[in-house]
């Protein structure tokens, strides 16, 4: 397991820090996979549209912690960071969508829209395109946890 | 042209000839607007042309959903306000999100395709990957070890180093440097699934740990600049028509004052008695069969020349020859057997010859075959090797 705290402020203070991040993480996990560099680039490429997803819609303050680690085939990223019940509602929102029947279609629809991304569709992608579970939950009273677990290598391959 | 007001790195290029617009690098914009000339670049290209335009993508290594947006979105404009035209995408299925991502294209528009580059856009790329030339390659790895084991202490590699070996093949020689010089990381590449599958297999089954085999193009690698003090690369420049271009990526990923070594053939230079002069005259046919199909199996002592003009310092080359005497008649033969199999079968089938020269072609190696295991005989393989330093 691999854990990083960084003060939310600190985080959204430049844009790229979700591609450093990603990329950072994903180098880091990607050792004793089938294929490191295919790993590490799916890896960083789910994790930055997480990252991103946080950077845009969170709450005021406090800290984004971020932790990841590996369960056999099944690789999980664990964010929390804070959040009010109107920030919560987002994310309630877009993994409502991904639960619903018609979920790929509601990520084609996102993803074709013009104009600034809506701020579910990085989670829509996640769930459709690269099968991620997706789950929420509160974390005290103004805080909520992002949990994804992807399964990024296909052993049969 | 190059991204400016952006913290990611990537670039594009139009090749008027090719109507083709190609994106590469990282694109992981914050906004749209970051992507303004890019896209203006775009349209502009789009302007002249009529009939087929080509988006490679090829090269992207990332990219992120408001890039995807905002361009994928452009494409969708255009085929539709323009009926003469149509797109075709180029994905690469090394980057692995790639083809998925833009494969949702076509679902919008029966004006767009999405196509992963493959095979069959490396000449002969069809005959290095079948699983017939597996043999070939674990037979030739075995004979030529014995040499280059010395060979490579001589060219600087040593334990504990950073060592990559791209278009590993089947990756037996990766095996044997992670047994006799213990790297501290060994990164064995290659553009064929099954060989990888079989080189992953292999080591399972040898109890051989540490080795990362990783699917990808030499020609376009993801590995990053600067990492090892040692690249490998054996018995391939002589694949691909354009060498010097997998020279480039070797180098790129080499440290400063780290060591490229390469190793090649000359084909025509094989040799053998008895029936020398049949020998001969199918080994200059190999030469010419290979060159029919875009590739050069007589690099070996144009190495020298291949490194210095890329780059390199501190060029040295040298020749060894794999011989009949070397204690191993039957290996050799064996060799030449599968040579015979590949060259004398599918590849000159392919090029459309006539029974009558495939049967002469054959004899060759038959008699090849013949003097390897002939008691009096001698057959020889030479092979030429050479490594060159990256300035620092
Ligand atoms: C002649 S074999 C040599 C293999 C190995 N180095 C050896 O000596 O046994 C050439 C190898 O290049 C690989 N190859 C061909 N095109 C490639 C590409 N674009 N990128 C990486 N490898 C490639 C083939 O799959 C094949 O394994």
């Amino acid at each position: 397991m691999l854990q990083m705290d960084l003060d939310i402020g600190d985080f959204c203070s430049n844009w790229s820090h979700c591609d450093l991040l990603s990329a950072y993480l994903a180098r880091m996990v990607s050792h004793n996979r089938l294929d490191s560099l295919l790993f590490s680039n799916l890896y960083s490429s789910a994790l930055n549209e997480l990252l991103e997803t946080v950077f845009r819609v969170h709450g005021a303050s406090g800290k984004l912690e971020c932790s990841v680690r590996r369960q056999g085939g099944l690789d999980r990223i664990e964010l929390v960071f804070p959040a009010d019940e109107d920030i919560f509602r987002v994310y309630r929102e877009a993994i409502d969508k991904l639960s619903g029947e018609n979920a790929e279609k509601l990520y084609l629809e996102a993803l074709f829209t013009e104009g600034q991304p809506d701020a579910s569709l990085g989670l829509l992608e996640l769930g459709v395109d690269y099968g991620a579970r997706l789950t929420i939950d509160r974390v005290g009273n103004d805080r909520m946890c992002l949990v994804a677990e992807l399964t990024l290598e296909d052993e049969n391959e | 042209m190059i991204a400016e007001n952006t913290t990611q790195a990537f670039q594009w290029t139009y090749n008027e000839n090719d109507q083709e617009f190609a994106l590469q690098g990282s694109l992981r914009p914050q906004k749209p607007e970051e992507l303004s000339n890019c896209i203006s670049a775009l349209e502009q290209s789009v302007a002249k042309v009529s009939g087929k335009f080509y988006v490679n993508v090829r090269r992207l290594v990332r990219m992120n959903n408001v890039a995807f947006q905002a361009i994928a979105c452009k494409i969708l404009d255009l085929v539709r306000a323009r009926a003469d035209l149509d797109v075709q995408v180029t994905t690469s299925s090394v980057v692995g999100w790639a083809t998925r991502k833009f494969a949702v294209l076509e679902t919008m528009s029966d004006k767009i395709t999405v196509s992963e580059y493959d095979s069959e856009f490396y000449p002969g790329q069809s005959f290095v990957e079948d699983s017939e030339f597996i043999h070939v390659l674990r037979t030739q790895t075995k004979l030529t070890w014995r040499h280059e084991k010395e060979l490579l202490h001589k060219h600087g590699l040593r334990p504990g180093m950073q060592v990559a070996d791209i278009c590993c093949g089947i990756g037996d020689f990766a095996v044997l440097l992670q047994k006799e010089f213990s790297p501290d990381r060994l990164v064995a590449l290659d553009h064929s699934r099954s060989s990888l599958d079989y080189a992953r297999q292999v080591a399972a089954d040898f109890g051989i740990r540490g080795i990362d085999y990783v699917f990808g193009d030499a020609a376009d690698m993801l590995l990053e600049d600067d990492q090892f003090d040692f690249v490998t690369c054996r018995h391939s420049l002589q694949v691909f028509d354009r060498p010097e271009l997998i020279l480039k990526e070797l180098f790129r990923i080499c440290k400063p004052g780290g060591r490229v070594y390469v190793t090649n053939e000359k084909n025509s230079h094989c040799l053998g008695e008895p029936r020398g002069e049949s020998i001969q005259w199918t080994y200059n046919e190999v030469a010419r069969l290979w060159h029919h199909f875009d590739m050069d199996i007589e690099i070996g002592p144009k190495s020298r020349r291949l490194l210095l003009e890329g780059g390199f310092e501190d060029v040295s080359i040298g020749s060894f020859m794999v011989t009949s005497a070397d204690g191993d008649p039957q290996g050799f033969a064996d060799i030449i057997a599968s040579w015979k199999n590949l060259f004398a079968g599918k590849m000159a089938k392919e090029r459309g010859d006539d029974p009558a020269f495939i049967e002469r072609f054959a004899k060759g190696f038959d008699d090849h075959i013949f003097a390897a295991l002939h008691p009096k005989g001698y057959a020889g393989w030479p092979i030429w090797v050479a490594s060159g330093r990256k300035p620092q």
